[in-house]
Formats: C-alpha cells, structure tokens, sequence
C-alpha cells in the first residue's frame, strides 16, 4: 500500500515557482531579482498546463524553473548584491549625517562584482560563447555610439568603443567577415569564427534618438555582462593569433578621429618567428600615451615593425594560399583515396576544394584594389569592410586622421563617391582660389583619369556577390540597382527579385573592361526568356499534335501488349493508365520539345487528380483536416504575399517603360539571340 | 504647591545654565582670542563671566555684584533697543526695578506660564523686561473664530436657495421666522439707483444670509485695502519684530544643569582605540595601504582578461529544461535602403500599416527606397528595439513549440482510384422537367421504366424514364408529401401521399395487363373486405375512383386527361387523423408503414394490405419519427426519431438495438440490401454509417456536405451509396459491404454530383438509384429531377 500523494506535491507543480514566491525565497528586491536573471541568463517558462502548475488558478502569472531559483540561490553576485543594498544604506545614512569621512570611506570599500565566472558557467565552450554573440554586439555597437548622459556612464561608452575597435579588428585580420548588408535601419555585418555565423547590426554614424521609456537600468546591466563576454572572447581571439591584448591605443591618432587605425596591435612572440600582424601596414611613426622614452622606442619599434609587417604580411598570404592548395593537393586525397575506393569520395573532395577556394577568393576579394573615399561616405563601415577583404583603403584628412596614403596617389583604383553629379574632369586651380573660402568645399574636386569612380553600394554588393561587381549602374549619379538582403534564402514558393540570383559571366576581366560601356552585358534573361515563350508556345504545340499523331497509329498495337502486360502483372487499370502516361511524357520527352503537350494533357489529369484529392479530403479525420487546411492556409498566405509581389512588379513595369528604356533597349539590342536563347535552354533541360 | 513647583523648575533650569557655563570657558577663550581687539567689550564680559561660573554652583541667588554689574550692560543695551523701537517705551521705566525683588514677584505671578518662566530664566534681560509688565486681562483670541459674530438669522452654512421660494430668509434666535427683506436683492436698475442715491451704496455690501445691506465701518475698509494690498489685514500686526534671542552663545551666571562633569569626558575612549587598533593592524598586515586607491574591478581598463576557456573543456550539461533563446530573425529584401521596387509599400499599404496597432504589425517598420546611401537617415527606433530584444531575453517566457514538418499531402488518406471502382453514375444524362414547385418525393416503378414525382405543386408526373417524356400528370387538392412504388413486381401499385390520405393507384399500363389485372383484382378483394374495429380506430379504408374515372380531386383543377393506358385505375385511399410524411413498403409489398408525426402514440402505422388491417405498433411515442424501414430480410422494422435509430425485433416484438448516430436531428435513414449495415444521414450535415454487426455507434462519421442531408440512399445491386444535400450536391460513395465479418465495410468517395440549384435554402430534396441500373435520380427544390449515369 503506497502512502497517499498529496495535490502539489509531485509533478509540474513541484518543477515551478512563481517570480513572487522566487523573490521571496532569494530574499531580494525585485529590480535586483531581474539583475540576477539577467546576468545569469535565467528566464521565465511557460508550463505546459498552467492550471496544474497553479494549482488550479489560471491567472497570468511568471513562472521560473524552480531549479534555476535553487541555482541562483549559491550566486556569489547575489551575496554582492545583498551587500550592495547594505552599502547604500550605511551610505546614505552617512550622507544624511554629514559624516563625510565615514561616507568617503564607504565610498572606497563599494561592494563589487565581477562576472568571470558566470561568462565560464553561461559558455562552458568558447563556441558557445560565440554562438551567442550577436546580441552582445548589437547592444555593444551601439553604446560605442551613445552620448555619454547621466543614464549612459562615460566609461561604459569608451569601454563599447574599445572592444568594438578590437572585435573589427580581428575580424579584419581572420577576413572572417561574410556577408554585409546596408539596411534601413544599420548595417548589418555576418562573420564566421570557427564555422558560427555571428550577426549584429551597427547603426548608421548619426546621434542616437534616445527615447524615454527606455529603462537604462536594464540595458546597463546587459552592457555590463555583454562587455565582460565580449571582453574574454576578444582575449581568446587575439592569442590564437598571438596578439597582444589588449591592444595600445596611439594616443594622438585616437584624438584625431582616426578610429581602428588608432590601435596598435603587436604580436605577442619574437619578431623572427613571423607571426606578428598590424593593422596599419605602412608603418608610420606610432607615438604612444607613455613617456617619451618610451615614445620614442615604441615608434622604432613601430617603424621596424611596420615595414617588416608589410612584407610578411603578403609572404604569409601568397603562402596561406599555395598551402591551402598544396595541402589539397598533396596531402590529403591520398589517405582517402586509398581508404575508400568508392567513386563518392572524389566529388566530396572537389567540392570541399571548390569551397575552400571560393571562401580564400572572397577573402581575398580586394586584393589588388586601393581605394579612396570622399569625405561624404560612411567612412568607419567601409573601412572596415575593405580592409576586412584584403583592400587599402586611404580617406580624405577630413574624415579623421590616419590615412595611409594621399589622394593623388597613383595606386588608387577606386575612388567611392556619393555625390549628385560626377565631377568635371579639370578643375582650374584660379577658379578655386577666386572663390571665397566657404565655397570652396563646392567646387568639384580634381577627377582622375585612371581611377574607377564608384558609389558605396557597389563595394557591399561585391561582398555579397562573392566577386567583383560590373560598375555598370553604381557610377556617381546614375540609378542604383537594388540592394538585396544576402541572408534570404528563397524558399519554394517565395518571391525572389531580380538579381537575387548571381549575375553569370566572367567576373575576372570586369574590372579591366569597365572602361568599356558596360551596356550590353547584363541581359535580362528571365525578360528575354518571357517574351520568347510567348511567341513560340502555338507554333510548338501543334506541331507537337501533328507528331503525336502520327504516332498514335502506330502504337495502338504495342498498346495492347502493354495493357496485357500490365494486367498479368497485377497492376491496377488506373495505376497502368498513370504508368503509361508518364512513360508516354518521357518518351515524347526525347523528341524535340514535348514539355507543351504534356503540360496540355496534364491539365485533363490534373482537373481528375484535383478532384481525386477533394474526395479524398472528404474522409479526413477531423483533426488531420484541421491541421491540414491551417498549412494549407499558412502556405496560401505566402503564396498570396509572393503573387502580390510579383502582380506589383509587372505593373510597376508596365507603368514605366520609360526608365527601364535604356537598359531594355541595349539589352534587346539583338533579338534573335534572345530567342535562342531559351530555345537553346529547353534543348538542354530535356 | 504650584508655587514649588515653579521653584523646582527654576533651578533645574539654573543647573542646566552651569552645564552649558562648563562647557563654554574653552569656548569663551576661544572666542576671546579670535576676537580680542574687535570686540574688547565682549571679551571682558566673558572673562568676567567665567570665574563667576566657577563659584556659582550652590546658590540661587548668585553674587550680587555680578548680578549688578550684568544689569548695568543690559540697560545699556536696553537703551539702545528702545531707540529702535519705540513701541517699548514704558519697559524703560520697568527697568528700574530691583532685581532682587524677582525671585518673590514671579512667585506671585502664577498666571505667567511655565515656558514664559523658564525663557526667562536662561535670558536675564527679558527675565527682568517680563517681571515688570503688569499682566492684561487675559483675551482668548477669538477673533480668527467669526462663529459667535451677532447674526440673527440662525440658519447656518446651509444653501440660501434653499429659501428662494419662501417668503423668510430664516429664522431669528427665537425660531421666528426672518422675513425677507423690502431691499433684498435689487435688480441692477434698482442698484444703480441707489448707487446715484445713497451716498454709502459705494461702501455696502450685501448680506444674503441676512438679506440687508451691510455698510462697511472705517476701519473694514482700511482692513480691505491692505487685503488688496497683499498685506496683513490687522495694521497693528508687525511682521518684522525683533528677533529674540533665547539661545545664544553667552554663558549664563545661572546655568540649567548643575551636573558634574561626567569622567567620559576625560578619559580616552576604550572604543576608540579599539578601533584605531584594528586599523594599525590592517594596516600592519598589509590588508590596508594608507593612502593607495583601490582599483575598481568592473573597470574594464584594469580588469585582466585571461583566457577563461584555456582549460580542458568540461561538456555542462544545461539540463533538458534549457532553451537558448532564438537569434532575432535576419533582414529581409524590404530592409534594404534601397529595396527593389516592388517592395515599396504604396500608399494604401502604408496607410494601412500606420492604422495598425504597433504590436499587431507583422513588420516594424516600412520599407523604404533611398536614391543612394547618402540620403539614409539614421534609424529612430533603434534604442527602442535593442531594448525590446533584452527585454525578450530575461522577461518573454520560453517554450519549445514543435514545429510540424511534415508534408500536407501525407494527410490525405491514401484511397483506392474512382476509375478502379466504376461503375458508378458520373454525369447528368436526362433532366426532367414539368414540376413547377419542390419535388419532394419520387420513386421509380420495379421494373425501372417509369417514374412517379410528387411535388409540392400538387401534381404526381409519371415519367418515362429512358426518354425522359412526361406520361401521365394527376393533380391533387395538397402538396404531394411522397410516392412510393409497391416493391412487387407483380403489381402496379403506387402509394401517393396527400396530407392526412394515402391513395394506393394501381396505375395501369406500366406493366403487363395481368399485372395489371391482378392489382386491380387485388384493390377489388380488398375493398370486399371489412376493417376490424382496431383498424377503424386507427384508420379509415376506402375504395375510391372506378376505372373509368381515374380521379375525382383532378377534376376540378384541370380537364381530366383523356383516359389512356397510364392513367389511374382502381384506387384505395387509406384516410388518418393526421397528415402523413412518410410512407415505406416491405420488401414483398403487402405490407406498407405511414409516418404520421403528429399523431402521437398512432405516428407509426403497420397496414397489411391483403387482410386490410391496420396495426399500431408501439403504445408509446419515443419521440418524433422522422423515418421508418422494414429490414430488407429479417422481420426487423427501424424507427428512426430525432436522436436515435430503434431497432425492432417484429417477430419477438422487442428493441433489438438502438443506433446512436450523436447527432441532433436525423433525417434520413437507408439500410443495406444486405441488411447489417445502415446509414443515416443528419440535418447536422453529417453522414453515420452504422455496422450493426460492431457496434450502436456509427464505424464512420462524415462530415462532407456544406448543408443539411435531405436523403441518403444505397444502390439495391450495386456497392454504392449516395447522399443528397441542401447545399445542391449529391455525393456518391463507393460502400462495399465484404462477407467476410471480419473485414470492415470500405467506403470511398467516388463522385460528386453538382446539378441542382438552391431555392429557398433548399437544394436535392430526394434522391434514389435506379433498380437495375447504376444510375442515380435526384430531384431537387427547383423544380427538375436528373438523372445521372
């Protein structure tokens, strides 16, 4: 005989406890109740049967796990906490007795805490740490960007800045970033550190509108945890490629807004065992915050080590790359090829080849390209992102200190623009001087002959493209065209836009034959494709009905035989029918274009099939018919997005032939080829 | 005793005045040395004060000397504060007054209060200033309180409206009333009026709770001006009075406490040096430094980072509870500040979106297109969303919801093709026109060549059924409720409903002339025959309509249709209490049930047509019949009633089962030709297959057609089944009954028939398959009957 079971003793009611009852067990305020949750990451559950778990009563209520309670209840930072209260009681009792000594002295014993360990309980592994990075980032971007206020501490600010800087820094250096998009609301960046995508989005460079009913108390302590997280990551990522961290700040470049060249990293082994990097290659004389002894030395160093850098830099690279592929090449299909003789193997490894070398050619998607930016662009995003990608960049003396080169360099390929009309070509120096001073910003600035003259996009584009874009379109002035998200991947029924899907041809040459008018190149093939179709369809169709039949006659007896076949079988009359129906689709398939008839006959079966599938739904169980119309339903809902979508861009297209007459016109230059073309295409896909 | 008492309080006082003189020679000195050429005057004073203070702890009285010589500054400085204020002039002369004669005097002025006293004892100059005021009548200050001002009417704070309609304004201190007033309240001539009159109009004011006219004195008026003033409204009031000092740093010659100076005050403290030895030895320890700050940990500048993931990795298990939150969702195509075209929302969309509360916004924000990157304004709400995604992270409860991947298609039943199940009727081959109202009822005659519709036009076509031809029209005096061929193949019987009568016709021609010779032999053999009285109770048996005149009701509607080989013969007309709705014939055609609903007990009737007798079946009414049927084999007869098909064992007379369709009103019932199966369909718009051999609830229940079912039917060669429903569709079904128990009866949808049209929310009122033919026939409210095939 078991001994009774009371109500609320086992089961659900056991595994949770309400935020009031969690509160009162941990003995603390609310606002520090929701401190603890949110630096030690516990959060509220929904149970599963909420009338069981309170005891009968529905009322919306927080539940927590009552064993993250327990596990919050051996919290060091709790016993801070508690400690912290007491603090701000002697203290304000000190104030109010204008006990200053005693207050001063509290004031230098403040109870603090630090967060080493719950950043090691929270992400046992450092993958883990970097799985959950991208909130950390968003939140620490933006503080970088902050005022400074009586809510928002000077030192959280500089802190953001610091770790930002780093973060780009190693990203630069790794070239691990990925994907880049310019959206309405930031700029989103994707990097990939050991095989995790790591998002975040950094605002556009304006002051923040900061509103009111933003409570402070929580971001700040989500900074507070964030900025210790993203600290230990940072310490992590810089000695595994043996960088000091933290890295020195030059002192003067950081006041003179140079922004990441500002920091200086230094390799953390000896000099001669080549593995020192430095984010400004060209070495200028780095002074820094030390005395002037110091200063002096650090600039030496500087100056060796920059030069040194430089030429090791494109040694180890140009040797990263012959490694990579030597490595292929050598080393590795022989153990497997030997291991496993099958024929899957080989295609396994060309494609991981294949993938590596695209991953090293997007690395190295700049490489080569030195660029200018005007003073009007984004100048830390772009900095970032070229250099991110093997390119030099150099900016205007305006933008902030620390470009590496002139503007009148002759190694400048690219020049990033975005002004309303392009520059005139000679600017006369008199005419520069006879205006007045405040004018003088307006006078179009000094082209270039041999310089690519570009927007900003076109070097987000390029990212995203995985190569480098044709300028055609991203020229000072002219329309852009759109910019795309890379994070969409279109599922089956969406709507993808044009240019979604990567433009074709040879790349490589782009860049050298921009100079010729880059019309021509980019056909519409989708449009072409269309308006061919349209054309062809009924000529296609009857011949492919004169041909079936001629062939009818003379299958008739082969038909029997196969009917005959079929019932010795055992199959099915309909199921035989379905049978030779597809057989008849392949079979004609082979023939010049068998797609049309198909499709034609198939409406007939389809309409059956449709009603076939109707009476079926008719015996349905309830449930199964309710689960089934709610996807049909969900499905409906896309499709009907996506049929809007599509419906808006042909009216849209109809509405202004004007615009797209240009570009239509050279890309329907030659006609004939755009009815090959899908011709050609079928001939293939059949 | 109060008098001691004062005494008592006196010298507490004194003794507190030494106190504060023992603590102040250190304070006086101090004084002294701050100030010793500025204030020479005060300086001697104090050093006089303090020996005094020394010598001064026993007696009351003090020194003379001092006390005189004290008195003297005061009247100094007495002098000079009546040059101030002139108000004090006769205080001078009180001065004179030896102070000797106070101790005394204050015992005599017990009127004085005790704070008075006491104030006076800790200031000496007031002390003296006091003793000599001869003390005033004592005025309680009433004046703030107007309560006890003269006023004769003794109404009180209430509404004066109160008394609008009376002629009294209230009532005097005698309770007599007030009357009103000939003045009173004027109306604004009459005010200007006696503004030009009165030469005091200008200073009245009128009283409404006296309802008189107040003329206000000199001085109310002057109070009123400093009111307006701003300033106080008594002219004597001096709110600038000379600030007294009660409490001052001098010492007193007469202290208030005379305690001794407790030992605390000059021994050092054991506490204290407690303490300081626990600092030395902090800092002896090393555990303080002096001086030196203490770095800050959260600071982040000197906060080390280490490698914390540097040691071997020990896999923590979260626990099976642990749900890490979700990445935020990436950017769509619609966030890019330079969207493709098609993503701009118009201004519809956009006007629609900021209709749209914040929270039921599938997006938050609105795609906009920018020309190029530099006419990107910066985002405003990206605080606001920061903000939203943490407090998503610690406040937004977690669950895991399982996401259902699977594919639709896998839900829909895998069912045996139609083609594979033909034959089954597929498509409208004949519709049968005439009937100007709802065909409510038809049946097809045995051997499948004819068909009889009633209809709610009062008609009954008899149809050729192949060539669709209308052949015979009768017409009766009510709506047609139904017409039932008899089953037998050797007669040419037709049941035709008309409200409270059945007419049994044998109609002839549609079979051979024997069969019609014997149905008409059969009707004459019957009519010889006498009804028992249980069957006259129930129902009236008539022979109507000889050969030659088919019907006597037609006559009168229309011109009798020539006599042809289709018209009626011989009739029986089978008359009830109430109007019939249903009629049913067993399988072998003697027997025939009528369902008449309202009729209670009688709504089911058994006639046997060959005995002419009429039975009740049930004594009691189970609830309203809706439909009856003779089992096809065995003596079962079911009654179907709003809720559940009875079955009944005719033979033991007994209830074999009761079917439980769980629907709420039934209305339709077939059975199987081979009898173990039963369908029954349901106003509620579901179909019920009952295996009777299984069980009393249904195998299956479908739920297919949009509106009520009007009929169901099964196929009596063929494994098919159909239902005919308001929403215009019948549906035929593939229902194949196998011989072997133990396999369970498939049933698959083979077609649907969309022919008829609603009228009036009524769509296919009836419908049956042919005989022999896997034909189906339904006729609908619109007036036509089809035929599919």
């Amino acid at each position: 005989m078991g001994t009774k079971v009371k109500k609320g003793e086992k089961g659900a009611v056991t595994n949770y406890i309400t935020r009031a009852q969690a509160v009162k067990k941990l003995q603390i305020s609310l606002a520090h109740f929701r401190r603890l949750c949110i630096l030690k990451g516990v959060y509220p559950r929904e149970p599963r049967n909420k009338k069981k778990v309170g005891k009968g009563s529905t009322a919306p209520r927080t539940y927590y796990y009552r064993k993250d309670i327990q596990f919050l209840l051996h919290e060091p930072v709790l016993h801070k906490l508690r400690e912290q209260k007491i603090f701000a009681r002697k203290l304000s009792k000190a104030i109010a007795k204008q006990e200053w000594t005693q207050a001063k002295t509290l004031e230098a014993n403040r109870p603090e805490y630090t967060l080493d360990h719950i950043i090691k309980e929270r992400y046992p592994t450092f993958v883990d740490a970097l799985r959950d990075m991208d909130d950390a980032l968003s939140m620490i971007f933006l503080f970088a960007t902050l005022p400074a206020t009586d809510k928002i501490k000077s030192e959280h600010v500089r802190t953001c800045q610091r770790l930002c800087a780093e973060f780009q820094h190693y990203i630069m250096i790794s070239r691990s970033l990925r994907k880049v998009f310019l959206s309405i609301k930031g700029i989103y960046y994707q990097a990939e550190i050991k095989g995790q995508n790591i998002t975040w989005i950094v605002p556009f460079q304006f002051s923040q509108h900061v509103p009111t009913d933003v409570d402070f108390r929580v971001m700040s302590t989500f900074l507070e945890l964030y900025e210790t997280l993203i600290g230990f990551v940072n310490f992590k990522l810089y000695s595994e490629l043996n960088i000091v961290y933290p890295p020195k700040i030059d002192e003067e470049r950081d006041s003179g807004a140079a922004g990441l060249t500002a920091y200086i990293l230094e390799s953390s082994v000896e000099k001669d065992t080549l593995k020192a990097l430095v984010a400004q290659a060209d070495g200028d004389s780095a002074v820094v915050k030390a005395g002037k002894g110091q200063r002096k030395k650090t600039r030496q160093r500087m100056a060796s080590l920059g030069e040194k850098l430089a030429e090791m830099e494109e040694d180890e690279e140009a040797h990263d790359v012959d490694a990579a592929e030597d490595e292929m090449d050598t080393d590795i299909p022989q153990p497997i090829v030997a291991a496993t003789t099958e024929e899957e193997v080989v295609p396994t490894l060309d494609a991981w080849k294949a993938k590596e070398s695209e991953l090293t050619g997007l690395q190295n998607l700049f490489k080569g390209c030195v660029f200018w930016m005007s003073r009007e662009v984004p100048r830390y995003a772009l900095e970032f992102v070229i250099r991110a990608f093997g390119g030099e960049v150099g900016w205007d003396a305006s933008s902030g200190a620390g470009s590496p080169y002139a503007e009148d360099d002759t190694r400048i390929t690219h020049q990033i623009v975005d002004r309303p009309q392009p520059a005139t070509i000679t600017p006369s120096s008199d005419a520069a001087a006879s205006t007045s001073a405040s004018t003088a910003p307006a006078v179009a600035p000094k082209r270039y002959d041999r310089r690519e003259y570009l927007q900003p996009q076109w070097v987000f584009d390029c990212v995203n493209a995985k190569k480098i874009v044709r300028t055609a379109g991203y020229h000072p002035g002219e329309t852009l065209p759109p910019h795309l998200s890379p994070f969409v991947s279109a599922g089956e029924h969406d709507y993808v836009p044009d240019g979604a899907m990567d433009v074709s041809g040879d790349e490589e040459d782009a860049l050298e034959s921009s100079e010729v008018p880059a019309d021509a190149m980019e056909v519409d093939e989708d449009e072409g494709e269309l308006v061919a179709d349209s054309d062809d369809e009924e000529e296609e169709d009857e011949d492919e009905e004169d041909a079936a039949a001629e062939d009818d006659d003379e299958d008739e007896e082969a038909l029997h035989q196969a009917e005959l076949a079929a019932e010795a079988a055992g199959l099915s009359f309909s199921a035989y029918l379905q049978q030779q129906a597809s057989n008849n689709a392949a079979g004609k398939g082979n023939k010049k274009a068998a797609a049309k008839p198909a499709a034609k006959k198939q409406t007939a079966a389809e309409a059956e099939a449709a009603e076939r599938k109707e009476l079926a739904i008719m015996m349905m169980s309830k449930k199964d018919k309710h689960l089934y119309n709610k996807i049909q339903f969900g499905k409906q809902r896309k499709e009907d997005a996506a049929a809007k979508l599509r419906e808006k861009k042909e009216t849209l297209r109809k509405q202004q032939p004007a615009p797209v007459a240009t570009p239509a016109s050279k890309k329907r230059g030659p006609p004939a080829s755009g009815k090959k073309q899908p011709a050609a295409k079928k001939g293939k896909s059949a | 005793m109060k008098g001691s008492r004062s005494q008592q309080k006196r010298k507490a006082a004194a003794l507190a005045e030494q106190e504060d003189s023992v603590v102040s020679p250190l304070e006086t000195a101090m004084t002294a040395l701050a100030g010793a050429g500025a204030d020479s005057d005060a300086a001697v004073h104090s050093s006089d004060q303090a020996p005094d203070a020394g010598d001064s702890g026993d007696s009351d009285g003090g020194d003379e000397s001092a006390e005189d010589e004290e008195d003297e500054e005061e009247e100094e400085e007495g002098d000079e504060l009546n040059d101030e204020s002139g108000d004090e002039d006769d205080d001078s002369e009180l001065d004179e007054i030896d102070p000797d004669e106070w101790p005394s005097s204050s015992e005599d002025s017990e009127a004085d209060s005790e704070s008075d006293e006491t104030a006076a004892a800790r200031d000496p100059t007031v002390k003296v200033l006091r003793r000599k005021v001869p003390y005033p009548e004592i005025d309680p200050v009433y004046d703030a309180d107007d309560s006890d001002e003269e006023t004769t009417n003794t109404i009180g704070n209430v509404p004066k409206e109160w008394y609008e309609d009376f002629p009294h304004v209230g009532y005097s201190i005698d309770g007599k009333p007030i009357m009103k007033g000939t003045e009173g309240k004027k109306d604004q001539l009459d005010e200007f009026l006696s503004l030009q009159d009165d030469p005091n109009a200008w200073r009245s004011v009128y009283d409404d709770v006296e309802d008189k006219d107040i003329v206000l004195t000199k001085e109310e008026l002057e109070m009123v001006k400093r009111i307006q003033k701003g300033e106080f409204p008594d002219a004597t009031s001096n709110p600038y009075e000379d600030q007294v000092e009660w409490f001052s740093s001098q010492t007193l010659a007469t202290p208030l406490s005379a305690a001794p100076e407790p030992k605390r005050r000059f021994v050092p403290s054991k506490w204290e040096a407690q303490r300081i030895m626990h600092i030395v030895r902090a800092i002896r320890s090393g555990r303080v430094v002096p001086g030196a700050k203490k770095p800050k940990t959260t600071d982040l500048h000197n906060q080390n980072f280490f490698d914390i993931w540097g040691d071997a990795i020990e896999p923590v298990d979260r626990g099976i509870m642990h749900i890490a939150a979700p990445k935020q969702a990436l950017p769509h195509h619609d966030e890019s500040y330079n969207p493709p075209e098609e993503y701009v929302p118009t201004e519809a969309e956009a006007a629609e979106w900021k209709a749209l509360d914040a929270a039921d916004r599938p997006k938050n924000y609105l795609p906009r297109k920018h020309e190029n990157l530099r006419s990107v304004p910066g985002y405003d709400r990206f605080i606001q969303e920061r903000f939203d995604r943490c407090l998503d992270l610690y406040l937004c409860p977690r669950v895991i919801k399982k996401k259902m991947n699977i594919d639709p298609e896998s839900l829909i039943p895998k069912l045996p093709n139609p083609r594979d199940l033909l034959p089954f009727p597929t498509q409208l081959a004949i519709t049968f026109k005439g009937h100007k109202g709802r065909i409510r009822s038809f049946s097809i005659d045995p051997t499948g060549q004819y068909m009889a519709s009633g209809s709610d036009d009062r008609t009954v076509r008899l149809w050729d059924l192949l060539s669709g031809r209308c052949v015979n029209v009768w017409t009766f005096d009510e709506g047609v409720a139904s017409v039932v061929w008899n089953p037998s193949k050797s007669l040419s019987l037709l049941a035709i409903v008309v409200g409270p009568k059945v007419n049994l016709v044998s109609v002839p021609g549609v079979a051979g002339p024997e069969i019609t010779a014997a149905t008409e032999a059969l009707i004459n053999h019957i009519a010889t025959l006498q009804s028992s009285p249980t069957t006259a109770a129930l129902c009236q048996w008539m022979r109507t309509g000889p050969a030659a005149a088919p019907v006597e009701a037609a006559s009168d509607a229309e011109a009798p249709p020539p006599p042809t080989r289709f018209s009626a013969g011989a009739r029986l007309v089978l008359t009830f209490d109430k109007a019939v709705t249903y009629l049913t014939w067993h399988r072998k055609g003697d027997y025939l049930s009528t369902v008449s609903p309202d009729a209670n007990t009688r709504a089911v009737l058994i006639h046997q047509l060959t005995k002419r007798v009429t039975q009740n079946p049930f004594k009691t009414a189970k609830g309203l019949v809706q439909r009856v049927t003779f089992h096809p084999t065995k003596p079962f007869f079911f009654v179907a009633t709003q809720r559940y098909v009875r079955v009944y064992n005719l033979a033991s007379q007994k209830l074999a089962t009761k079917l439980q369709p769980s629907t709420k009103w039934i209305s339709s019932l077939a059975v199987h030709p081979q009898g173990d199966n039963v369908i029954v369909g349901t106003y509620d718009k579901r179909l019920a297959w009952f295996d009777m051999d299984l069980s009393s609830k249904p195998y299956k229940t479908l739920r297919y057609h949009k509106q009520a079912i009007r009929n169901v039917s099964f196929h009596p060669r063929y494994p098919l089944f159909a239902s005919a429903s308001d929403d215009g569709n019948v549906n035929v079904f593939h229902g194949m009954v196998y011989s072997d128990l133990l396999m369970n009866p498939l049933i698959v949808p083979v077609k649907t028939l969309r022919a008829h049209q609603t009228v009036d929310g009524l769509g296919v009122l009836h419908c049956e398959f042919h005989p022999t033919q896997p034909w189906i026939i339904s006729s609908g409210a619109d007036g036509t009957l089809k035929l599919f095939s």
